[in-house]
């Protein structure tokens, strides 16, 4: 079993709700900033791009990538957190 | 590329043509769009053009260095026109050689390293004409730093130096810090291209020295080399990143100059442990040669396209990254490189001669291009492997293959060897028991004293020779020769032929006859009376005379030798198998007569359960008999398909119940006009223990987070203390909670396989569920109920270990519903309450 941060273990345990995209697991400060600037300003907005993607983890962390500026490891992170997301409550 | 001018629809249709199903296009989604019908566009390409690439190839070899880098001069201008204009793009393609992805960059770090440090050495080593156009873009380019010219081993060192620093470069900027780059990234700032390149080359002066330190150790390089091989070989993401950038400096090397640079690098990778092989022998490897360039300029082209797609980080700038790719980014990527390293470059060249010696003096450890596209990697090892490898692979199986045939040999010979030894050994015994004759001679030869000295010789030949002809006699006789039907030879027989022997034994006969009486030893002759078996005391009483060592033949004595044997091994065989099958037999018995029993006692206890729930329910229903016929108990007990298999067990049972059981008593009832034998319950209510009252009695506490993992782990689960097996009775208890279980679990459809491990004292049940949500939802259902009193417990468990216990559950994939007909105790009273009920009605 992969290790996950908590972060990631605290937003796949339940629904997001209105949570912010700092909530997302991979999506810090600066990240988060850049993606509001986006205007991606809640977690479920990123979701909805997740979803627009057809839930495609490798288009999800490229986007990610293109569009703020993202590592790999951060983007991926971010792309796996939601995919749990939805295999949990979606 | 005309992708901007796509509609969204149009490019919605573009990326379903290839097969690849998008989502919706929108503003968000368009560039990620457009980048995927890039990559399938330059995948299709790719497929096409292979094999046209090495025509280009060399027609781009024609050029001289200058017209490269002239040529390589306007496209630097586009590409700073370009990165101006889109400044992401820009930051992307030159940090397109550096990917942020951290985990790969030191391995592709290192591969660089490899990549250039192979390049020197095989350029170095090479004289060939083919280098020398590949070496003249370095030259070219080495030009605009004043080198003079020099040998092609200096161009080499130059052009891999700088190859290599620009690889460095674009690999070192990966293997910056994550947070160098994160600078780069968090900044969001478009940086200017000289901004970019003061960046990059200041990294790179600080990346250099410490790649110098690195690659100094020519141990390091090939261990590194081997490291990142493996490491290429782990992951695809590892790989999928790794072959991006290393074929990006690839990449931006070829530009039409780059390509061919590139294309020397790798082929000059590939050259190089052909040329490590060849160092002692000859060194002509043009056909080697362009086989390699050829290969490599198909793995480059390859890698390009294949590489380019996934390559792009920040790649707004999908589009030009593509378009440019071949020409821009390279060029710029070299421009940068030249215009960077043009000061700090030249005090580095030495440190990489030095190094590339180094590298040629480790050549054997040089472990060739896997470095190049990781997705290529299996084909360019199956391809380039170094041959001495190779041969060092081949010599150690052979060794290997040699050493276990000499071992086989060996055991093999061995064995035979023992097999003849004992063979002979047989053969030899048999020989000497026929040869027994020698000691018999030996008593003849020392007759007693008391004969006459001058008789003496004669009388030992005589008997010698009577000896001889009897056990011959005998032998045959033995033997089965049809010409000697008797074993024995009569007096006058003997004497005739012993006369005809010799005509001095005439008068001898009767002295040496006398003689074998006195002597008393056996000395092979037998001498029989009229009577058989009455000791002969007088020559006169003689009547015949037989060999007690016969001799025979030796085939003969083997083959009587060997039917003894096999008659031995048969008897012997014989009796083991009579003893062993009435050994099974008893067994067979033993366990039949026990299961019997069993279901039996079985028996007895579901028609006491019956009688009492009907005694019960008579209690409370007054209308009820309270008896019941014996039939009908039997019949709605035992299925009907049972019945004649159970008849007998029914009738130990009914007696049974009828000798044992004070509480039923039988009798003898008129139920509608017929006579029955009935069951009477006589025994007032008691609370009766609802013994198997395997039901769900709630939660103890509900399930968050603290007592349970957040997602399931593993479709694999361990249930405890479902029950305690010494208190179990009855035969199915472990179908009764199997049935519990899936009851529990009716709205989950996922269960494949419940086992319930009845000596465990723990009281476990092992469940596999179809995945791991539907173990989860289980674990939800179970985990914490009240069972038949006891706390339900139940935790994960991993798959390899579930399927080592219980392998029938592998290949379950059916999900288990919970049946209705359970076979335990309570449905059956149920099903026969129902249907007495059932009855009456009917009835009336």
């Amino acid at each position: 079993m992969s290790t996950t941060s908590q972060k990631h273990r605290d937003f796949v345990g339940e629904p997001m709700a209105d949570k912010p995209v700092t909530a997302l697991s991979g999506i810090g400060e600066t990240l988060g900033k850049k993606l509001e600037e986006n205007g991606f300003d809640k977690a479920y907005v990123v979701l909805g791009q997740f979803l627009l993607l057809r839930k495609d983890t490798e288009m999800f962390t490229d986007w990610l990538k293109d569009s703020i500026g993202a590592n790999s490891r951060q983007a991926s992170s971010c792309a796996q957190c939601l995919k749990e997301w939805c295999d949990a409550f979606l | 590329m005309a992708s901007t001018q796509l509609t969204d629809e149009e490019l919605f249709l573009e990326l379903k043509r290839f097969g690849f199903t998008p989502g919706p296009v929108t503003e968000n989604t368009r560039p990620v769009y457009l980048k995927k019908l890039k990559k399938l566009r330059e995948e299709q390409q790719q497929r096409g053009l292979r094999p046209g690439k090495t025509r280009t190839i060399g027609a781009i070899n024609s050029t001289t260095g200058g017209g490269s880098t002239v040529a390589s001069r306007p496209v630097s201008h586009d590409v700073t026109h370009l990165n101006t204009s889109r400044r992401p793009g820009r930051k992307s393609s030159l940090l397109g050689f550096s990917s942020d992805e951290s985990d790969a960059e030191t391995p592709l770090k290192r591969k660089g390293l490899g990549h250039s440090g192979r390049a020197n050495r095989s350029s170095s080593s090479q004289q060939q004409p083919k280098i020398r156009p590949a070496s003249t873009p370095s030259v070219a380019i080495k030009s605009r730093y004043d080198h003079s010219a020099t040998p092609s081993s200096n161009f080499s060192l130059g052009q891999n130096g700088e190859r290599r620093v620009s690889l460095g470069w674009g690999v070192g900027d990966r293997s910056r810090s994550d947070a160098g780059l994160r600078r780069y990234d968090d900044s969001g700032d478009e940086d200017n291209y000289e901004e970019d390149m003061e960046k990059k080359s200041r990294s790179l002066n600080g990346r250099g020295a410490s790649r110098l330190n690195a690659s100094k150790l020519a141990g390091d390089y090939s261990d590194s080399d081997e490291e990142e091989v493996s490491g290429l070989g782990v992951g695809d993401p590892e790989c999928d990143r790794l072959e991006p950038r290393r074929n990006h400096p690839s990449v931006a090397l070829s530009s039409d100059v780059t390509d061919r640079g590139s294309a020397t690098d790798g082929q000059n990778t590939e050259a190089t442990p052909r040329r490590f092989l060849n160092m002692g022998g000859s060194q002509g490897e043009d056909e080697e040669e362009d086989d390699l360039k050829r290969r490599d300029f198909s793995r480059l082209g390859d890698s390009r396209s294949h590489t380019l797609p996934r390559k792009p980080i920040y790649g707004s700038l999908t589009e030009n990254h593509k378009g440019y790719t071949g020409k821009n980014s390279p060029a710029t990527g070299e421009d940068g490189a030249s215009r960077s390293n043009s000061t700090e470059l030249r005090p580095r060249f030495s440190t990489y001669s030095g190094l590339s010696q180094t590298y040629r003096r480790n050549h054997s450890n040089h472990t060739p291009a896997p470095n190049h596209s990781c997705g290529h990697a299996a084909l360019k090892r199956n391809v380039s492997a170094p041959e001495d490898e190779l041969l060092q692979q081949f010599k150690r199986e052979e060794l290997a293959s040699s050493g276990s045939f000499s071992a086989h040999y060996l055991s093999m010979f061995l064995l035979t060897a023992a097999c003849l030894f004992f063979v002979l050994l047989g053969l030899m015994y048999l020989r000497m028991r026929g040869s027994g004759a020698l000691e018999v001679d030996n008593v003849i030869n020392s007759p007693p004293p008391e004969f006459d000295t001058p008789n003496k010789d004669v009388i030992q030949k005589l008997l010698l020779s009577l000896h001889d002809h009897l056990a011959f006699v005998a032998g045959q006789h033995d033997c089965g020769d049809p010409n000697h039907p008797n074993r024995s030879v009569s007096i006058d027989e003997a004497s005739v032929y012993l006369l005809a022997q010799n005509k001095s034994f005439k008068g001898l006969i009767n002295e040496s006859l006398d003689w074998i009486i006195q002597k008393g030893q056996d000395v092979g002759i037998r001498l029989m009376g009229a009577v058989p078996d009455e000791p002969v005391t007088k020559v006169s009483e003689i009547a015949r005379l037989e060999s007690t060592h016969p001799k025979m033949s030796f085939t003969c004595r083997f083959r009587r030798a060997f039917f003894t044997i096999i008659n031995r091994v048969l008897l012997i065989a014989v009796v083991a198998g009579c003893v062993w099958s009435v050994v099974c037999y008893v067994k067979y018995r033993w366990r039949r007569d026990e299961t019997e029993t069993r279901q039996m006692y079985d028996m007895v206890e579901r028609i006491i359960d019956v009688m009492k729930t009907h005694g019960e329910a008579c209690q409370e229903n007054q209308d009820l008999q309270p008896y019941l016929p014996i039939p009908h108990v039997r019949d709605s007990l035992v299925q009907p398909q049972d019945r004649s298999k159970m008849k007998k067990i029914w009738e130990r049972a009914v007696s049974f119940l009828s000798a044992n059981e004070s509480r039923i008593r039988t009798e003898t009832q008129r139920i509608g006009g017929a006579d029955f034998l009935v069951w009477r319950w006589i025994q007032p209510s008691l609370n009766c223990d609802k013994g198997s009252s395997k039901v769900w009695q709630g939660k103890a506490f509900p399930l968050d987070r603290r007592n349970s993992p957040p997602n399931s782990l593993t479709p694999c689960l361990k249930i405890r203390n479902m029950f305690d097996p010494v208190m179990e009775v009855g035969e199915n208890w472990d179908l009764a909670i199997r049935e519990a279980i899936l009851e529990k679990c009716s709205d989950n459809d996922g269960i494949v396989h419940i086992a319930v491990d009845k000596t465990s004292r723990e009281g476990c049940v092992y469940v596999k569920c179809l995945s791991a949500e539907y173990s989860g939802k289980a674990f939800k259902a179970l985990h914490g109920s009240w069972f038949d009193g006891k706390l339900v417990t139940v935790k994960y468990l991993r798959l390899d270990r579930y399927h080592q216990r219980f392998p029938q559950a592998q290949g379950c994939s059916t999900p288990l519903k919970a049946s209705g007909l359970a076979t335990s105790v309570t449905n059956t009273t149920a099903h026969l309450q129902h249907h007495s009920s059932a009855s009456s009605p009917g009835f009336s």
